[in-house]
């Protein structure tokens, strides 16, 4: 009370003037931890490497409505992500170094909550997670949320099996040289192999393997090989080739089964657009569309960001529109992703890290976000 | 190291242009030893402390031949150059490997990708080029993956693009 | 020699030469495919990589050996074609070992590997173990940890 009537007496002079009235002072401020909100089906989960610093690694909680950030999640280095299947939890494999930049190597599975965007829980696991770029597939829950599957890489290729409610690993499941887990259902896990086929493992309830089964070759390794980055339908996976086929596998058959393929691009087209980036489509499932960044490019543009989005009518496997990026002013896209709600939006992550919202009928750009994150490359959305 | 590259590099050209490979494989007409293919294999070039390092200013560009499938911080930026790690880091013992084109003499070279470790991004450099390169299920030519996961101390520093020899068709 | 092992020799040496032939360039096919992990000597990497110098060879002396071998996941679900990998493992076994095995040891043969290879292990460590173990009981054998 005192100091209000110190300041209040040293109110600077104004010669002539009509005393103005001073407004009230103002209360005193409380300190509140920001709630994350009602969830909404426009929220999407930004997944940034940060190159430059890449024990830094984060995933920014972003509004689609609102455009703004509500909350960041911690990620280590060369993190797995992914979201449970309720979409209540974020679910991150990575590495600690005991020194920050170095010491000893420990890897764990952290378990967020996306109501608080606080940390719940973690499971430490054997120090090999594969360590590779952003991916859906570097961690992965079983349809019913019960398993937590995890690929290792050390160079050897196995994945661990984790019980994300009791936190604790379950197991380790040689995987042949194949890579990465694509899981179905509640208790099979696929790789994906050099020799163009898939591995399927079935578990039990305890996690424990009770069979293996290997397909065809389904795509040809040097002639033409396929995203190691899938695209999620709703009945499978869709492996986009770098000359643009897309091979959707039927999952939900006793094996996974391939579909005839179908192509992105017409002949004159084909080895010259390209899909590319690192997160290569999205389907969006009422609408039954398929997104994808295409750039011009030759053999190894694989990589390279999109200057155009194309969007594909999964029953036709027409394309029904071309949305051109202006790359000057964003970059090119490096990421995709769809909301699955009645008015969707396309999101789009950029190499100048922008993140891009689109009307997802349209194409209409609706906001540019400059610089979510340092190197942005995957988008969840629950 | 610029000597020892010297010598691969003159023994691969000599070799390519004396006689092709097949055709010394089938006239040998007997097992052959490690030794005759010394141009082709390399040469552990590790934990050997070297003079300080003179990156040129070409091999400190993303453009350079030899960097066509190279992923991460060129470590010619940091304190090393494209065949040596810069002081203090540790080169990965596992590596990607590429096919690239020199324009200069005309031939493709495979080049081995070995990753430098045990400290926090060089943050300088970045170049990310991927002639020839897969997805990680073909892991021999997938730069995506961190080639120091098998160091004690796996941290990621930057890359170098080291020659191994001619490429044969 | 004995005849059996100059017939034995001439069969390595025309494999070889005839993978040669063919188009076929083993060493490059190692250097490409293999030798990122395995290592410039077939050394491979203590507790990640096994070895191959010192050890395949030694693998190639029992059926059970063989088997192991050619259902690795290296082999088993390499982008090799079965030619190109029956080329490379015998130009591996023919160069990298300090000779402890006799050399009546039969190469790999395209049938053989196109028979083998696609049945991969599922519990690799373990029958490596199992088939160390058998092999060291009677011969030279590969390294039981590495």
């Amino acid at each position: 009370m005192t100091l209000l009537i110190l300041a209040a007496s040293i109110a600077p002079c104004r010669a002539a003037a009509p005393a103005k009235p001073q407004p009230p002072p103002l209360p005193a401020e409380h300190l509140t931890i920001a709630t994350v909100g009602p969830k909404s089906p426009h929220w999407v989960y930004v997944v940034d490497y940060a190159y430059n610093n890449e024990i830094d690694s984060r995933v920014w909680l972003f509004d689609g409505d609102t455009h703004r950030r509500i909350g960041q999640i911690d990620t280590g280095f060369i993190p797995g992500i992914n979201l449970s299947p309720d979409g209540k939890t974020t679910a991150v494999a990575t590495t600690y170094f005991a020194r920050g930049g170095h010491g000893t190597r420990t890897d764990v599975v952290e378990f967020n909550d996306n109501n608080t965007l606080g940390k719940t829980g973690e499971i430490v696991i054997p120090p090999k997670h594969a360590q590779t770029l952003a991916m859906l597939f570097t961690i992965g829950y079983s349809s019913d949320g019960k398993f937590v599957y995890v690929p290792y890489l050390t160079p050897a290729t196995s994945f661990g099996v984790l019980d994300p409610a009791q936190k604790k690993v379950l197991g380790e499941i040689d995987t042949a040289g194949c890579t990465l887990v694509y899981p179905w259902g509640p208790n099979r896990v696929s790789s994906i192999c050099e020799s163009g086929r898939l591995l399927t493992v079935t578990l039990n309830a305890r996690g424990k393997e009770t069979g293996r089964t290997t397909s065809e070759p389904f795509f040809n390794v040097d002639a033409d090989p396929v995203f190691a980055q899938a695209v999620p339908l709703p009945d499978g996976y869709a492996y986009l080739s770098f000359l643009g086929q897309v091979h959707e596998i039927d999952f939900t058959q006793p094996k996974p089964a391939p579909r005839t393929p179908w192509s992105l691009v017409s002949g004159a087209e084909k080895g010259t657009w390209r899909p590319g980036g690192v997160q290569v489509g999205a389907v969006q499932r009422s609408l039954r569309k398929l997104f994808v960044p295409m750039h011009k490019g030759g053999d190894g543009s694989h990589k390279d960001s999109g200057t155009e989005i194309w969007v594909f009518d999964l029953k036709s496997h027409q394309r029904t529109a071309r949305w051109p990026i202006d790359t000057r002013a964003s970059g090119g896209a490096v990421a995709v992703q769809v909301s699955q709600d009645q008015s969707p939006l396309l999101f789009v992550a950029t190499d100048k890290s922008h993140l891009l919202i689109l009307d997802a009928r349209t194409g209409k750009l609706q906001h540019d976000e400059k610089n979510l994150g340092q190197t942005p490359q995957l988008l969840l959305n629950p | 190291m610029k000597n020892l590259d010297r010598l691969v590099e003159n023994s691969a050209r000599s070799l390519a242009k004396r006689t092709s490979r097949r055709s010394l494989l089938a006239s040998l007409g007997q097992i052959l030893t490690g030794a005759a293919l010394l141009p082709l294999l390399p040469i552990d070039r590790t934990a050997r402390a070297q003079e300080p390092a003179r990156p040129s200013a070409a091999e400190q560009k993303c453009e350079y031949w030899k960097y066509c499938a190279i992923d991460g911080f060129l470590c010619a930026c940091c304190g090393g150059t494209s065949t040596s790690c810069p002081p203090g880091t540790q080169s990965s013992p596992i590596t990607w490997i590429g096919t690239c084109h020199n324009p200069a003499d005309g031939r493709d070279y495979i080049v081995s990708y070995n990753d430098c470790c045990g400290k926090v991004s060089c943050g300088d450099c970045f170049c990310d080029r991927n002639e020839g390169e897969k997805p990680m299920y073909r892991l021999s030519r997938n730069n995506d993956v961190n080639w120091c996961m098998a160091n004690s101390e796996s941290n990621y520093h930057c890359s170098v693009s080291v020659i191994l020899g001619v490429a044969e068709k | 020699m004995t005849r059996a092992a100059a017939a034995l020799a001439a069969a390595w040496a025309g494999l070889l030469a005839s993978a040669a032939a063919h188009g076929g360039n083993p060493a490059q096919d190692y250097v490409l495919n293999c030798m990122g992990c395995h290592g410039t000597g077939a050394q491979g990497i203590p507790g990640k990589v096994p070895p191959l110098a010192n050890a395949l060879r030694r693998f190639m002396r029992t059926p059970e050996g063989r088997n192991y071998v050619l259902r690795v996941p290296g082999a088993a679900n390499s982008a090799l074609s079965d030619e190109q990998l029956a080329a490379v493992l015998n130009w591996l076994a023919a160069t990298y070992d300090t000779g402890a095995v006799p050399s009546q040891l039969a190469p790999f043969t395209r049938s053989e590997v196109a028979t083998l290879r696609h049945q991969p292990l599922i519990a690799v460590l373990a029958t490596r173990k199992a088939v160390v173990n058998a092999l060291a009981a009677t011969g030279p054998s590969p390294p039981s940890q590495y």
